[in-house]
């Protein structure tokens, strides 16, 4: 998912090619060049301006780069600035002639004149060539010196760059040393809070290697420094504030007069006019709080007014960023904006992605005494033009009814939405009030009813009509006409795309048989031939173990496809409260918008083996027609529910695009409740092993054919010692292609040394350690205290994998471990490996 | 860290680079053919101002024909970025005189250039304020403020202009005639029900600045808000006066605002900036008047024929009048014919966005105009599809009128020299988001 590195693009017709102008360009600034003649400037000027915007349309103008160079001589600011751009823009593809530059740039960062000097200083240190950064160390640290603070406030940012091109320079010329002091002792409060990004961003790239240096970022979050910042923070500007705010956020109190204090003095922040402020500050108070129950809660009430204040004001764009932090805070404290419901109402001309992160909200605060104000809003919409904010309404109704003990009001505007007579709306209804039976099956009778009325012709979307059958099968006893509605879609059997509709046709008309046998038996006759003569695997193989069940035993078959059922209660959440705090733990942040921790996405380490799973979803999208595509997406979000660990299940899930998000928390395979009732797993509660291997479908088609082989029962041998390949190799792809498809070997908790733990500062610490016991990493992201690793090895003899998932919370002081082997026989033996060289880590 | 931006991007609507940036070395070359490919030229656009593309978030935003995107490689903050690329518009605007468009741009892009330097440094957001960047950075690009009089002394002073602490206001200002103008303008949101009741109503209000001033003035303003009021009651030790008091849901500031006095003695006190300025915002939900009431009745009377009245009734004083009324009634995309009738104003059929569009120019208080109107439409095939009616919509202005009520109680001016100042104080309402449901 690289963004493609293309090449500047080809100017389109209506552009100038370039050549002919830039050799025109060349004559005449080279001319220009010695001239000291009065007016030059100003041609000089016109000319510079050429090139800078035929630079801006993306024609290649660095042939230039010897004239712009020699005509930079000029006491003209504009003039140099516009020189200044040009040559930061080429010097990285043109390191020979930077260094042409260099002479002017120092001779310039000594002009009598402040604001060259800072200039010629920025522009210095934005050559990016990695050959020329001695000549950056001199001017420098002469810049960090200098009387005046614009050329301060440039040369600090300049250290930064320094780092970037090249750290070990940076380091030995104790620039982060300077800048610590700078930060202490300089007037400017620009100078300092850049001192701060400065530092921040270079201790946090050093931590992992120095240990010094993760003192030092532990250091800038010590109560001297923070103290003094937060004094001065009204000099500050707004931006200024935020950072300061930020490493505010991540302060230690030290005890609770330490946070009144700390709170008192921000308090005014909350009214400034800068909505990013007032998040930040938000952030503080929220995260200092976190362990008085009581405070907590009053900071709630006290962010209330100003948030919902920068919800309304502002661009669409702000309101959604604050929109998405109201979101979080409302799951986490769903009273909070109960009594303010009403700022949710969407606005008729708001862009869709307020209207939909309005009607979560909408969604979460309804509670007891505001439901029915809410669900008559959200019916509403459901009339809405913008269809899709239509459906994301009724599934709103429907989520508030799965929440509710009071549902009755809500089932009758439920049955309403079916009589409207609308095609999306008659859709979504129907997945609603299947979800809502498996929870309320009491309410069968009203619904049945109404859903009886509903002709099959009229609905079309897979999901709909797959709700739809699966209540013909399930309630057919009180469907007068359920057999023969199924017998008049199985006679279209060939006309539906859909094999997930096929698929609860067979399991439904299977049902209708035990509970209504004489009127079903053409019926499912017939089913059964067309499902075996289907050319969908999925489709084919049921269809043959009803076959084959019913062959054996009806009665057992009866238990298999239709036991007695319980209701569901709570479905299953899709989120696990480790990745919500998470996600919390980085308010304000980018984390809130995705609504997923950021190493997710990040970290480029862990994103790897997800772009491939997303690619994936991409090519079947392409591949096939649609219908096929939400059963393939599903799936695989079922393979990934049961192999993958729960913070990868949200991103399998996000994947997988909006199809499925409604349906999310039916196919969660971690409620075993869930898949029971659901049609497509009824052979789970006979057979305990089927349901993992049953449901990874295309993808694990070994492991199902597998079962068919009579499994040896012989004990396996005692393990041999087991050797670990030194240098074991395993690319991404595979790596999570085997993990998807082995099943879990082992699965152990292991707490570890507190030696460990000291030492467990950066991911990167434990991957060398482990490494030196023949165990790699492939992928680990996460900070302090959540760390995740994927590890994998191989036996020293044969091609043999070890895959590992370990969860390190350094807090607990505990680890979580996941282990999938290619011979499972070793995997006892190469845990054991595994727990060793984990116990080793940090014992000197 | 707040911001980091990797770099930015100006675009025009089919796309191509009006201006670009790079901060930083961390995204990728051209970053801007992925924000083409993945959301300028697919149905993504525009349904969500933050996407993810590669390894890098992308941050748009539309401001008239140009769209400006924000890359960034880590974990950013989101509302300081939008924030900062709405402050950057801002800045342009004050350079550009007004428009911020695509030929502004064009004709502006050195400028922009320097600009983006100044605003920006390696992706952290520097200096954004308008009054100190024009002190350096002029449009003419005449020579740094430092150098043009070497021999003066305005060094020290103005380089902690540019980067430093009273960021909005220079010393030094004279002015002939001592004027302050202040705006309370205020915007009404509405969304009443089909049945007539009020579902949703607030007022969000701003107070506009605009100071020519000499010297530092200090300047404190009073209210009629609750708090404000209490406090100022207490202090004086004697019962607040009678009368109508505000109670505000929630106000913010101008950093120029001294906010640990407002949060002591509930007054506003500020020294305030050169020219125009946002001085503070407020909102309102509580007791909130609304100047109008619309009341619609529509009649389908079968399958090609409506009947729409709609009665629109002004409840402010009788002395006061609107202006610019517009109210928009929305009819099927399949009308034929028109006809109206109205007792004020203009009426039209347009059919770009399905509306009857009813102007009234100048609309005085206590007043009812009605419209009636006949509308025809071509029966259709498709039956049983009816029409969801969107929202009526209405558009006004109201001079000398608060619908919060809000009052300025006083004004007060003290600079040392003792000068006099004039104060002129205006009201306005206008209508944000008035949406009546039929």
């Amino acid at each position: 998912m690289a963004p493609p590195a293309q090449s500047q693009r080809s100017p389109s017709p209506s552009q100038p090619s370039g050549k002919s102008e830039v050799s025109d360009l060349k004559s005449q600034l080279r001319q220009l060049a010695g001239s000291r003649a009065p007016g030059v400037d100003d041609s000089k000027r016109d000319l510079f301006k050429k090139v800078i915007s035929y630079m801006t349309i993306g024609i290649d103008v660095s042939a230039l780069f010897g004239e712009m160079v020699m005509c930079s001589a000029t006491s003209d600011i504009v003039l140099k600035k516009m020189c200044y751009l040009y040559v930061g823009n080429y010097a990285k593809v043109n390191p020979d002639l930077a260094l042409l530059t260099i002479n002017f740039l120092q001779k310039d960062c000594q002009d009598q004149d402040p604001m060259i000097r800072g200039l010629a200083l920025r522009s210095l240190c934005s050559l990016r060539v990695a050959n020329l950064v001695e000549y950056l160390v001199g001017p420098l640290g002469l810049g960090l010196k200098d009387s005046n603070s614009y050329v301060r406030m440039v040369a600090v940012i300049g250290v930064l760059k320094l780092y970037h091109i090249s750290a070990s320079t940076c380091i030995d010329a104790d620039f982060p040393v300077i800048l610590k002091n700078l930060m202490i002792t300089d007037s400017d409060t620009q100078v300092v809070a850049n001192c701060l990004s400065a530092l921040q961003e270079i201790w946090s790239a050093e931590a992992s290697t120095s240990e010094e240096a993760s003192r030092e970022r532990e250091g800038l979050l010590s109560k001297p420094i923070v103290y003094f910042l937060l004094n001065k923070i009204r000099e500050f500007n707004e931006w200024a504030q935020c950072l300061v705010l930020e490493l505010a956020a991540k302060y230690v109190p030290s005890d609770n007069n330490d946070i009144f204090d700390i709170m008192n003095l921000l308090e005014d922040r909350l009214q400034h006019a800068n909505g990013a402020v007032v998040l930040a500050t938000i952030k503080v108070f929220l995260h200092l709080t976190l362990s008085m129950t009581d405070v907590h809660q009053q900071v709630y009430e006290r962010i209330k007014a100003p948030l919902l204040t920068l919800v309304s004001s502002g661009s669409p764009e702000q309101s959604y960023a604050v929109l998405s932090h109201l979101h979080l805070l409302v799951m986490r404290a769903p009273f909070i904006f109960s009594s303010d419901y009403k700022h949710f109402y969407c606005q008729y001309n708001e862009p869709s992605y307020v209207k939909k992160l309005k009607l979560e909200m909408l969604t979460a605060v309804a509670n007891e005494s505001n439901t029915y104000e809410i669900v008559t809003e959200l019916c509403e919409y459901a009339a809405n033009v913008d269809i899709p904010i239509a459906r994301e309404s009724i599934r709103a109704v429907g989520k508030i009814a799965l929440q509710q003990y009071d549902v009755n009001a809500i089932v009758d505007r439920l049955l309403q939405f079916l009589e409207m007579e609308k095609d999306y709306v008659t859709a979504e209804a129907l997945v609603l009030v299947k979800d809502l039976l498996r929870k309320y099956p009491q309410w069968s009778h009203d619904c049945i009813a109404v859903v009886g009325n509903i002709s099959s012709k009229n609905v079309q979307e897979p999901k709909a009509k797959a709700a739809l059958i699966w209540m013909l099968g399930e309630y057919s006893q009180d469907m007068q006409d359920a057999p023969y509605i199924l017998e008049g879609l199985i006679e279209s059997w060939d006309e539906e795309h859909s094999a997930e509709v096929r698929l609860h046709l067979l399991t439904a008309v299977m049902k209708c048989f035990f509970k209504r046998p004489p009127e079903t038996q053409k019926a499912l006759g017939a089913a059964l031939a067309a499902g075996l003569a289907d050319f969908h695997q999925d489709v084919h193989d049921r269809a043959l173990f009803y076959y084959r069940l019913l062959q054996h035993n009806v009665s057992v078959a009866e238990r298999v496809v239709n036991p007695p059922k319980q209701a569901v209660s709570v479905f299953a959440d899709t989120q696990s409260s480790e990745i919500k705090d998470r996600i919390f733990d980085e308010f304000n942040s980018l984390s809130v918008v995705y609504q997923k921790p950021s190493y997710m996405f990040t970290d480029k380490e862990h994103r790897g083996p997800f772009e491939f799973s997303e690619e994936l979803g991409n090519l079947s999208i392409a591949g096939e027609s649609a219908d096929n595509v939400v059963s393939a997406q599903r799936v695989e979000a079922n393979d990934k529910d049961l192999l993958l660990s729960t913070s990868e299940k949200e991103e399998a899930k996000i994947s997988t695009g909006n199809d499925s998000a409604y349906s999310a928390p039916m196919y969660d395979a971690s409620s075993v409740l869930v898949t029971a009732s659901q049609t497509l797993m009824e052979p789970a509660i006979s057979n305990p092993t089927l349901p993992g291997q049953a449901t990874q479908a295309i993808l694990a088609i070994d492991d199902l054919l597998g079962l068919g082989i009579p499994a040896a029962p012989a004990p396996p041998p005692p393990p041999p010692q087991l050797k670990l390949h030194t240098r074991a190799v395993l690319d991404p792809a595979t790596f999570q292609q085997k993990w998807r498809q082995l099943p879990v070997a082992l699965s152990q908790e292991y707490s570890l040394s507190p030696q460990g733990i000291a030492a467990l500062t950066a991911p990167q610490a434990l991957l060398r350690h482990m490494q030196g016991h023949s165990i790699q990493c492939i992928a680990s992201g996460g900070q302090s205290p959540n760390f995740k690793f994927f590890f994998f090895a191989q036996k020293a003899e044969e091609p043999s994998n070890y895959l590992v998932e370990c969860i390190i919370n350094s807090s607990s002081a505990k680890a979580q471990m996941k282990i999938k082997a290619d011979d499972q026989s070793t995997s006892q033996a190469f845990s054991d490996i595994f727990q060793s060289a984990l116990s080793k880590f940090g014992v000197p | 860290m707040p911001v980091a931006a990797s770099a930015i991007y100006f675009l025009n609507l089919r796309g191509d680079v009006l201006i670009n940036r790079l901060y930083r070395d961390d995204v990728g070359g051209n970053m801007v053919d992925a924000f083409r490919m993945h959301i300028m030229q697919t149905k993504e656009l525009g349904t969500c101002p933050v996407r993810q593309i590669g390894g890098c978030s992308f941050f748009y935003m539309r401001i008239s024909n140009v769209y400006i995107v924000i890359v960034v490689s880590s974990n950013a903050n989101v509302a300081c970025a939008f924030k900062f690329v709405v402050e950057a518009v801002n800045l342009f605007k004050s350079y550009f005189g007004g428009a911020f468009d695509e030929d502004a741009i064009r004709n502006n892009f050195v400028l922009i250039y320097e600009l983006l330097d100044e605003i920006m440094d390696f992706g952290y957001p520097q200096n954004l304020s308008p009054e100190i960047l024009k002190l350096y950075i002029t449009q003419e690009g005449v020579r740094s403020p430092f150098s043009s009089k070497p021999s003066d002394k305005p060094v020290p002073n103005a380089t902690l202009q540019v980067t430093g602490a009273v960021g909005w206001r220079r010393e030094g200002l004279v002015y002939k005639k001592n004027e302050v103008f202040l705006d309370i303008v205020e915007s009404v949101n509405l969304l009443m029900s089909s049945k007539g009741s009020v579902l949703r109503c607030d007022v969000t209000g701003k107070i506009l600045m605009k100071c020519f001033l000499s010297g530092m003035p200090d300047l404190k303003l009073g209210l009629n808000d609750k708090i404000g009021l209490e406090k100022e009651s207490q202090l004086k030790s004697r019962p607040a006066k009678s009368g109508k008091t505000i109670e505000l849901d929630d106000v913010t500031f101008h950093q120029c605002v001294n906010l640990t006095r407002f949060n002591s003695e509930k007054t506003v006190s500020f020294v305030p900036p050169d020219g125009e300025f946002e001085l503070m915002k407020y909102r309102i939900t509580e007791g909130v008047n609304l100047p109008f009431r619309v009341l619609p009745t529509i009649k389908e009377l079968g399958r090609t024929r409506m009947e729409v009245n709609v009665k629109v009734k002004s409840v402010f004083g009788a002395k006061m009048f609107a202006l610019g009324v517009v109210i928009k009634i929305p009819v099927p995309k399949q009308t034929a014919k028109t006809s109206f009738q109205v007792t004020s104003g203009r009426a039209k059929y347009n059919a770009a966005i399905d509306c009857l569009v009813w102007k009234i120019r100048k609309f005085p208080g206590q007043t009812e105009p009605t419209l009636s109107a006949e509308v025809e439409l071509i029966s259709t095939m498709t039956e049983k599809k009816s029409w969801t009616r969107p929202p009526i919509q209405m558009e006004f202005q109201v001079p000398m009128f608060t619908a919060s009520g809000l009052r300025v109680r006083f004004l007060k001016v003290w600079e040392k020299s003792g000068y006099n100042t004039v104060e002129w104080v205006r009201y306005i309402t206008k209508a944000g988001s008035y949406e009546i449901r039929c």
